[in-house]
């Protein structure tokens, strides 16, 4: 372990050194990371599914949902960790409220916004060979509103990994560890570190949900004819 | 009419709120194997016509039944998979390849894989549908193919039933034509009940077994077969309808093999000089046909004649020919831009006559 007199005592900008000493904590704090974001995203987007299916079948409690939703996202990060810890503690269930409650908005608007956009003949043609409410929602629409679903899960996704970094506040927080306890320490290669493996991260998921479009999509891809 | 497979007994419509029906007291059959033709202006009522057939929309009184079932008996969703179905912009499944949605209807019905299999090959045959797109997406398909893979799709669980609405209307008017020529060709091996919806008068006359024409809130103004309709319009608006050509578009209906053709200026090879002139003069015209036998070698003009025997007389071809299959809307251009107002006919190789201007309107006036 190094000692923040040594720490505060190297005037180096980012100690490669240091990195390689400390793998295993840097590998630990990304899985955690990871975990905190996966959470986040999995509950969000079931919760976000139950929601725009009720907006989607009674459309008259669409403009409600999208409001409440609307209204947690413009909620302070710092300020909702804070209102949180006196109920929830300085827990994970906190972190993952938070979070939570940043991906809804989101995600039920491009849910929603999907299966809209679903092309009203390929609706008619369903219904007209006998498709039912339900099975038309699971074979036609949903998978048709794939691609903006999965456009609103990867905003998501990036804006969760940035928001995670904040739960440090609260003893989560992922690589936002490292940030942290180097502004507390004036250590600048763990601010650095922290920063960076953040920023990483949201590219690297990104790129992987574009992966995941790209296998989940394939009727995108082909060449159309004019 | 005992076997009426679609029966609608003063059918309305009133949808929420509108004062005024889209559908007013609507009656009419539709034969067993008949393809029956709603056609009219916008708002005549003609898909929504259509979509209570297969309770896409339903009726505010009066009945509808199809195979001898009143269709408010049956699950609407039930019903449906019963009834093919084909829209105008096709509405193919995007997300599934080509194969996948011909199979949309037998897999609701639950059929087994190998059977779905069998089906779908048999169906890109039956549609003439090149079996390369069976693993496509729908994107890659012109809009013909895509229209072709639609009736696949409506045919594949063999449905008794056929609605289309404006089938053709989203496709350039000669693959229309070509498409117009296939579903009959189909339907001569099929015999659907086809109920069709456009609003080209031509397309109802050339598709129609029976048209009905609809005028504005679902009035019937005449229900017939399309010769019927031309004939002897029912009234002002019929007539106003079918356009100042009704003559002509009579015409359309009638094939060549139906008329009574004259031998024309034709003369066996063997002829005398004496026999070529006595031809042309009966027909008024300045050439004659050489057959050689029962084989029409070609014309030669009447200027030929002093440069010696038939027999010696190299024979032109005919640039005008006329099928016996041809209707006389077909033979009337080729007749009246002839010089002399005649074209040979033709069944196969074999020459079986001439067509003249006086015969068409003769027929006409029949």
């Amino acid at each position: 372990m190094i000692t923040l007199a040594q720490a505060a005592g190297d005037q180096r900008f980012f100690r490669w050194d240091w990195v390689w000493s400390h793998l295993g904590l840097i590998l630990e704090k990304v899985t955690e990371h990871l975990m905190l974001t996966g959470i986040a995203l999995g509950v969000g987007l079931a919760i976000a599914f139950g929601l725009a299916l009720i907006g989607l079948r009674f459309p008259r409690s669409y403009p409600p949902i999208t409001w409440v939703t609307g209204l947690l996202y413009t909620i302070p990060s710092l300020a909702l960790f804070a209102l949180l810890v006196p109920i929830t503690g300085f827990t994970t269930m906190t972190a993952e409220i938070g979070l939570v409650s940043y991906t809804l908005l989101i995600l039920i608007r491009n849910i929603v916004a999907g299966v809209q956009g679903v092309d009203p003949a390929v609706r008619e043609s369903a219904i007209g060979m006998g498709y039912g409410r339900r099975k038309l929602l699971l074979e036609i629409e949903l998978p048709l509103a794939l691609p903006v679903i999965l456009a609103g899960l990867r905003i998501a996704a990036v804006t969760t990994i940035g928001l995670v970094t904040v739960t440090a506040l609260i003893g989560r927080g992922g690589v936002g560890f490292f940030i942290l306890r180097g502004l507390n320490r004036f250590f600048d290669t763990e601010i650095v570190l922290g920063t960076a493996l953040s920023v990483l991260l949201a590219v690297a998921v990104d790129v992987a949900l574009v992966a995941v479009e790209r296998w989940l999509t394939p009727w995108t891809r082909t060449r159309g004819v004019v | 009419m005992p076997d009426a497979m679609i029966r609608l007994e003063s059918v309305t419509k009133v949808f929420p709120g509108s004062t005024t029906p889209a559908v007013k007291d609507l009656s009419f059959e539709v034969s067993q194997g008949e393809i029956a033709v709603l056609v009219g202006p916008s708002g005549c009522g003609k898909t929504t016509t259509l979509k209570m057939i297969n309770r896409l929309v339903e009726p505010t009184s009066g009945r509808i039944v199809v195979a001898g079932e009143d269709v408010m008996s049956v699950p609407g969703h039930e019903l449906r998979r019963r009834i093919g179905y084909v829209i105008q912009q096709v509405g193919l499944f995007p997300h599934r390849t080509i194969a996948d949605n011909i199979a949309t209807v037998p897999r609701l019905l639950g059929w087994d894989q190998p059977k779905i299999a069998a089906r779908v090959d048999e169906l890109f045959a039956l549609v003439d549908l090149d079996p390369a797109f069976r693993d496509r997406y729908p994107r890659s398909l012109s809009g013909g193919q895509r229209q072709r893979a639609g009736v696949a799709r409506a045919l594949a669980a063999d449905p008794p039933v056929l609605l289309m609405d404006e089938p053709f209307g989203a496709v350039d008017p000669i693959i229309r034509s070509r498409l117009q020529d296939e579903l009959l060709d189909l339907q001569r091996r099929l015999h659907k009940t086809i109920v069709l919806v456009t609003h080209d008068i031509d397309e109802a006359i050339k598709v129609g077994d029976r048209v009905a024409i609809l005028n504005v809130g679902g009035f019937l103004e005449q229900y017939g077969a399309p010769a019927d309709i031309l004939r002897e319009p029912a009234g002002p608006f019929v007539e106003d309808f079918l356009g100042s050509d009704r003559g002509i578009k009579r015409l359309s209906l009638m094939p060549i093999r139906d008329v009574a053709l004259e031998t024309g200026p034709v003369v066996d090879r063997s002829a005398s000089i004496g026999e070529a002139q006595a031809a042309m003069e009966r027909y008024g015209v300045d050439w004659f046909g050489i057959l050689d036998g029962d084989v029409l070698a070609g014309w030669a003009p009447s200027t030929d004649l002093d440069a010696g025997p038939i027999a010696s007389l190299q024979a032109r071809p005919f640039m005008a020919r006329l099928g016996y299959g041809d209707s006389l809307r077909d033979a009337l251009d080729t007749v009246i831009t002839s010089h002399t107002r005649v074209a040979p006919v033709f069944d196969g190789d074999r020459f079986v006559g001439v067509l003249t201007a006086e015969a068409i309107s003769r027929e006409l006036a029949k």
